[in-house]
């Protein structure tokens, strides 16, 4: 079998001189909807932000698309066909949708076809391109968030809690977007905390607890598994 | 009177190019340069000193800008490096103190070496009549001057990719990072243009009135307090600042007295942090 398009290692990190995590390993394929589940504070942003350079891993090897992503800078990452969602997304709230999405796509000019794909996939952020990025209701700025990502073409896409802060209707609407970009082939990874939603879009899942991979299966397994249903599915 | 109001506005876009350089450098990493003024005059004295060699004049311009140009970038890439590791309160202050320092050699050196030096560029040529007022050539000359590169400026943020990367590091640092932007090598592209903004006013200054090797501490203080009452971070903000204030500063010099200008700038700026903290083009 040929290497995976992510391979993580042993990899450790944390805060202060503290491991959050603890001996990671974990695999994306191309074309592969991935997710971690885990409780709040269960370590998932940790291993996210540590996987794409924006905190300093402790130990262990972050392979993608062979290049080892622990000698590379997060902007060089970013580069490098990842792009990081995170569940603050960090937009730029006094720039327009419009160049919220342009620079997406940096250092590249915008590809007119890309900036399709992501109309079609939300048709709300068309509508709002000349408005501020900071006047968009909290699912909107989401979709900004995904859109911009989008816009650098991505091998894989790496989502931080993408429901945080939306309501259950909004947080619906997301996934159903997601599933759109991975019918459309795209490859992903995300954490979650609203564990059916997560393992409904996935093919297979992580489980993450206290910093250390507790389970890993397909997620229809995950979905069964009585331990799971018990402690994420109030089951 | 119409002459005065004319005056005020040369100055205000000076104030407002001043303004602007410090407030980018600001914006991008927390700096507040301290030394912006002295930047400037430093342009001026390298124009000066080569001038007086016998070096043409757009020769000994375009050498005195480009000097702190390189200055700029010297000064991002080691002294501020410390600064940018730093976070908030710690980092401005820092940053702070370190520019207070360079200002302070940077005079040092001025007033031990070149203590009567001074950088006047003659605009050849009688007053030109605009509304029936007669304005010297080179006021004209250098609102042209500062008019074109601001408005290129403008441009460069709103429609250049690198130009949207800046802002973007200014409006949230990690977002950029994110994109693929290096906020690093923003920050030390933007501390060349600043310093080469701060020699474009000194060039332009130069055109009115002879600019003298203690001017710096001067013109930090105008950039500063621009800065403050356009918003900290806002270019726009910072020109419509630089007019209003040079237009305040001109008119009371006229009407009162040198002096009390000053005061009056002062108070200017401090009723704007108590009445529009965010500068008057932000939103709250």
């Amino acid at each position: 079998m040929s290497e995976p398009l992510l391979a993580v290692e042993g990899l450790s990190a944390g805060y202060l001189g503290e491991d959050v995590i603890h001996d990671i390993d974990l695999t994306v394929a191309t074309g592969e909807v991935v997710c971690v589940i885990g409780s709040n504070g269960a370590g998932k942003t940790t291993m996210l932000r540590s996987m794409c350079g924006l905190l300093p891993a402790t130990a262990g090897s972050v392979r993608f698309d062979g290049v080892d992503l622990r000698r590379l800078p997060s902007h060089r990452v970013m580069r490098s066909g990842i792009v990081y969602v995170p569940a603050e997304r960090h937009l730029f709230p006094g720039m327009t949708v419009a160049e919220n999405l342009a620079l997406g796509s940096y250092p590249k000019r915008p590809d007119p076809a890309q900036l399709e794909i992501v109309y079609r996939t939300f048709p709300r952020l068309q509508e709002r391109l000349g408005q501020n990025a900071g006047t968009l209701s909290g699912g909107e700025q989401q979709m900004l968030a995904v859109g911009r990502a989008l816009m650098a073409e991505p091998s894989l896409l790496i989502l931080d809690e993408p429901t945080t802060g939306l309501a259950p209707v909004l947080a619906q609407e997301a996934y159903g977007a997601l599933s759109e970009l991975r019918e459309g082939g795209l490859t992903v990874l995300v954490a979650e905390q609203q564990v059916p939603l997560a393992l409904e879009l996935s093919d297979r899942g992580y489980v993450l607890d206290h910093g250390r991979i507790a389970l890993t299966g397909p997620s229809s397994e995950l979905a069964t598994d009585p331990e799971v249903r018990k402690a994420y599915l109030g089951i | 009177m119409v002459a005065v109001l004319i005056d005020g506005l040369v100055l205000g876009l000076q104030f407002g190019m001043l303004g602007v350089g410090l407030t980018l450098v600001y914006g991008l990493g927390g700096v507040v340069n301290l030394a912006h003024g002295q930047m400037a005059v430093v342009a001026a004295m390298v124009a000066a000193r080569l001038m007086d060699r016998g070096t043409a004049t757009a020769l000994a311009v375009a050498a005195g800008i480009l000097s702190v140009v390189a200055l700029g970038v010297v000064i991002d890439r080691t002294l501020m490096q410390p600064v940018y590791r730093e976070r908030s309160e710690h980092r401005v202050l820092l940053g702070l103190l370190l520019m207070l320092g360079v200002g302070f050699i940077i005079d040092g050196v001025l007033e031990w070496r070149y203590p009567i030096e001074a950088l006047s560029l003659r605009i050849t040529g009688g007053p030109v009549e605009v509304f029936g007022v007669a304005i010297r050539r080179g006021s004209i000359v250098a609102s042209a001057v500062i008019g074109v590169v601001g408005l290129a400026l403008i441009l460069f943020f709103r429609y250049t990719t690198f130009g949207r990367a800046t802002r973007s590091v200014i409006e949230d640092e990690e977002g950029a990072r994110l994109c693929g932007i290096n906020p690093g090598a923003v920050r030390t592209v933007i501390f060349g243009l600043s310093g080469g903004l701060a020699g474009i006013v000194a060039m332009t200054q130069a055109m009115t009135s002879p600019v003298v090797s203690t001017a710096g501490v001067g013109l930090t203080i105008f950039a500063l307090i621009v800065a403050v009452v356009g918003g900290l971070g806002s270019t726009s903000g910072a020109f419509l600042a630089g007019i209003i204030l040079g237009l305040v500063n001109t008119l009371s010099a006229f009407y009162i007295g040198t002096f009390v200008s000053s005061i009056i700038l002062l108070l200017a700026a401090a009723s704007t942090i108590l009445l529009r903290p965010e500068g008057l083009l932000r939103r709250a």
